[in-house]
């Protein structure tokens, strides 16, 4: 929920900024380490959204891959671990934390 | 009417960063160590906090107590010889920088404060409080593929506590698999397996914050 309320203040915030009067649509990056459900989150924006100018926008979320790779030899990862079962070498952990709003449509 | 598209940009975790060091620096300057325990529910969180301020008594204990509305936690640990605030975080299932910040400006004169967050594995991890060090508790309870079901916790902790060993075989737990998952998750960590009731594994973790007065 925390999550739906801190994009809905920001959106609100920089709506208005710019003096309008409807959002149309919102586009949020959300990195994938950060777990989140995108219906769950679409849902809980909608409730938060509700009596303000972003009810029924439309919250558009684009998942953010993580970098997850042997530092050594490079191998890429899905999942996070620590030592690279390839050469040993140690496995670094890049992005996948990171919540943008990135774009937002209004009408003034 | 016009449509209008803006480049926003904004980054949404932010403001919990920056709030985050204004605690780590507060805490820096008066010379206190804070120590952020997350883990699933019912893991052993509130006893380590209580054996921890009693095993101690010549380091002076803060502790704040995350959850989500009850104070049975509370009425536990005030018994007990620390400066103890409660924090009830209503709906949400993890504290946060700001929710910390009001209460640590009371907490003048301690040298560790413990901070018990919201039981749970997920939620908490993304959210830091201005922490020296984070401990992550999970128990045997809990079944032994907690750890590799929750990666990212365990990723970023700097003590893995493996708790209620002594009740490993009555629930066919394997410890060592839980060990091997925390070791291939985070290879830095110290991991430690206790069991709070008969005081196996207690001193390795009261050696850990007996170090942490001495830094
Ligand atoms: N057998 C055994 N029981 C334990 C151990 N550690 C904790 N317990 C028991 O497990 C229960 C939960 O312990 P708490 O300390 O309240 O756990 P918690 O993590 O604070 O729980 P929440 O705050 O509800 O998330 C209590 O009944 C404890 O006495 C242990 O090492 N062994
Ligand atoms: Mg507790
Ligand atoms: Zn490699
Ligand atoms: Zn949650």
């Amino acid at each position: 929920m925390s999550f739906a309320s801190v994009i809905v203040e920001n959106a609100l915030r920089i709506a208005e900024e710019n003096k309008a009067k409807k959002v149309k649509s919102l586009t949020v990056v959300v990195g994938e380490l950060l777990l989140i459900n995108p219906d769950q989150l679409e849902f809980c924006f909608n409730v938060a959204s509700h009596g303000t100018i972003l009810e029924n926008s439309k919250l558009n979320i684009e998942v953010a891959k993580a970098d997850i790779s042997c530092v050594n030899c490079g191998k890429k990862y899905d999942e996070v671990v620590y030592l690279c079962d390839e050469c040993g070498g140690f496995v670094s952990v890049k992005g996948g934390k990171e919540m943008i709003l990135s774009k937002i449509e209004i009408e003034n | 009417m016009h449509k209008i598209e803006i480049e926003a940009q904004i980054d949404l975790l932010s403001e919990n960063k920056r709030l985050a060091e204004k605690n780590r620096e507060f805490l820096r300057k008066k010379g206190i160590k804070a120590i952020n325990i997350m883990g699933a529910i019912g893991s052993g969180k509130t006893l380590l906090i209580e054996k921890t301020i009693d095993s101690l008594p010549e380091i002076k204990f803060g502790v704040i107590l995350g959850d989500v509305i009850c104070r049975a936690d509370f009425e536990r640990v005030r018994k007990h010889d620390a400066r103890v605030e409660p924090i009830n975080t209503g709906k949400e299932c993890h504290l946060d920088a700001h929710l910390i910040s009001h209460v640590i400006e009371g907490f003048d004169g301690v040298d560790i404060i413990l901070i018990e967050n919201v039981g749970n594995l997920v939620c908490p991890v993304d959210f830091d409080l201005g922490e020296d060090y984070r401990v992550v508790m999970v128990s045997v309870t809990e079944g032994d593929d907690v750890v590799e079901k929750h990666p990212e916790i365990f990723r970023l902790a700097d003590v893995i506590i493996i708790n209620k060993i002594s009740l490993a075989d009555a629930v066919e737990a394997d410890i060592d698999k839980m060990e091997r998952d925390a070791r291939r998750i985070n290879g830095r960590a110290l991991i430690l397996k206790t069991d709070l009731r008969d005081g196996r594994g207690l001193n390795d973790w009261l050696n850990f914050v007996r170090r942490l007065k001495q830094k």
